[in-house]
């Protein structure tokens, strides 16, 4: 009897190993470009780590800016992987934690959290065209509001960095902490999404714009069509989200899924892939901003990059093996830690007021 | 017939592929100018240099100001491309820029579709995009 269970379990164990290897090799064959990174990847890394010319200062030895350099890599492939997952930006998890728990200035942070928000996006914007998950049509529509957001958003984030030092640092990491709580809380409760909404009327400038489509929904079998509704009113609400992404210095994915979700009615898949590929043309917009000013620090941002690159591919193909409900479980812990100490040193940095929280 | 229904608008394709291929292409050019930095002394700014001051908090302009003296206020990266860290911002700045090409390209297939609201859609998205990358809205 114990023989036949033992068995059985041996057998689940190969079952599960062959599975492993069978997702390996799918990857690897059918993504080679990826495997080719990896490699150079890794080559690169040790290659810098065996004969770095790089000298020591007396903030940070040599060793260490390699592990920065490395460590940032891979918590980057993490956080991408996390944040497809969970169908978010990347940078909601980056800019609040570094924003929160180091010195750095805020500035090069959200330059930085930009490249982290947008390249899940960009490098997923192939696969959800492909797979016409994300609308040319919507796409192109809310692309010009987000854009002119998003550039209005970062001339204002170095505007008001310049005019206002530390106290405006604080206003930052105040505010931004209030908006992590509201992030947190539309996870928690899933922004009352919808599968498929159907809209009781449709406006006549939705219907002249032509917002609609059909792709294959796997789970039900079947063709989905659907049509976006007010238009207008989701022109205004992008115009917002990219000002607020600009801003930031993230992409606020969650925002745009529930306004293209909940207010343009288009079915959540739809309005997932969508706001995936607006992050990234609406960051897109507000990184060069960042850029010509300066504080995009290339030698800090390009293992984020490289991360977000890696981590963007492998998470889409890794999706369904992990139980997303874990995981925005893991970031709305995180989303509320981060908050609360953004609050808490945003409270310090703007009126002074000193709370000992979280060391 | 369902299968043409579902085909993916052309103008989609290259509007998604080229922003991967740009991404992938650009990512090899981060790799090498990063590698280039760490094990070559030919950089603009020293890697200990930039972390270094990063990790202490410094903001852009105390940071720039021990390079040039001023903020860059532009794509200084341009002049050192032979250099490790002009070559790694060169290859993030062209990653970024691979959005510009592609809705231009885009938008010229769904002008030739005989799209042209989506046509002009797209074009729009491409000149404020541009707009930034030319740092034509003055700052600072």
């Amino acid at each position: 009897m114990s023989g036949a269970i033992e068995k059985k379990g041996e057998d689940g164990k190969q079952r599960a190993r062959r599975k492993r290897r069978g997702i390996f090799t799918r990857l690897v064959s059918s993504v080679p470009e990826l495997t080719i990174l990896i490699l150079l990847l890794v080559g690169g890394y040790t290659v810098m780590a065996v004969f770095s010319k790089v000298q020591g200062t007396q903030i940070l030895d040599p060793f260490s800016i390699w592990l920065i350099i490395v460590g940032s890599f891979l918590i980057s492939t993490a956080i991408a992987i996390i944040a497809v997952i969970a169908g978010i930006g990347g940078g909601v998890i980056f800019t609040p934690i570094m924003l929160g728990f180091t010195s750095m200035d805020s500035l090069i942070i959200r330059a930085t959290g930009l490249v982290v928000a947008m390249f899940g996006g960009l490098i997923s914007s192939g696969p959800f065209m492909k797979s016409r998950l994300a609308n040319l049509r919507v796409v192109f529509f809310c692309g010009v509001p987000i854009t002119i957001g998003a550039l209005a958003g970062s001339v204002c984030a170095i505007y008001l960095h310049d005019a206002l030092g530390a106290v405006g640092d604080g206003m930052v990491r105040l505010s931004l902490g209030i908006l992590m709580l509201v992030i947190a809380w539309f996870l928690f409760t899933g922004g009352g999404k919808t599968e498929y909404p159907e809209p009781d009327r449709i406006d006549p400038l939705s219907k002249k714009l032509g917002l609609e489509g059909s792709y294959w929904e796997g789970s039900l079998g079947k063709v989905v069509d659907y049509q976006l509704v007010r238009a207008l009113p989701g022109a205004f609400i992008f115009i917002f989200l990219g000002f607020v992404g600009g801003f930031f210095g993230m992409g606020g994915g969650a925002f745009l899924t529930a306004t293209l979700n909940l207010v343009m009615m288009a079915p959540v898949k739809i309005a997932a892939a969508c706001s995936g590929v607006l992050l990234a043309i609406s960051d897109a917009t507000a990184i060069w901003t960042y850029i010509t000013y300066g504080a995009l620090v290339a030698i800090l941002a390009a293992p984020w990059m490289l991360g977000h690159v890696v981590g963007g591919i492998l998470g889409a193909h890794l999706l369904i093996r992990i139980r997303a409900g874990f995981v925005r479980k893991i970031l709305i812990f995180i989303l509320i830690l981060s908050s609360v100490k953004l609050i808490a040193r945003g409270l310090e940095g703007t009126f002074g007021i000193h709370i000992p929280i979280l060391g | 017939m369902e299968d043409n229904k579902l085909k993916a608008p052309f103008a989609g394709l290259v509007y998604g592929q080229i922003i991967y291929w740009g991404v992938m292409f650009a990512s090899l050019i981060v790799i090498i100018g990063s590698v280039m930095a760490f094990i070559t002394r030919n950089n603009y700014v020293p890697v200990s240099y930039w972390l270094s001051l990063v990790w202490a908090g410094k903001s852009p302009s105390q940071i720039w100001s021990g390079i040039t003296g001023s903020l860059p206020m532009g794509h200084w990266y341009f002049s050192h491309l032979m250099t490790g860290d002009g070559l790694a911002a060169f290859g993030i700045s062209l990653a970024v820029f691979s959005v510009v090409p592609a809705l231009f390209l885009s938008s010229a297939v769904l002008f030739k579709d005989g799209d042209k609201l989506y046509g002009s859609l797209a074009l729009i998205c491409g000149i404020i995009v541009l707009t930034g990358v030319l740092g034509l809205i003055p700052i600072g």
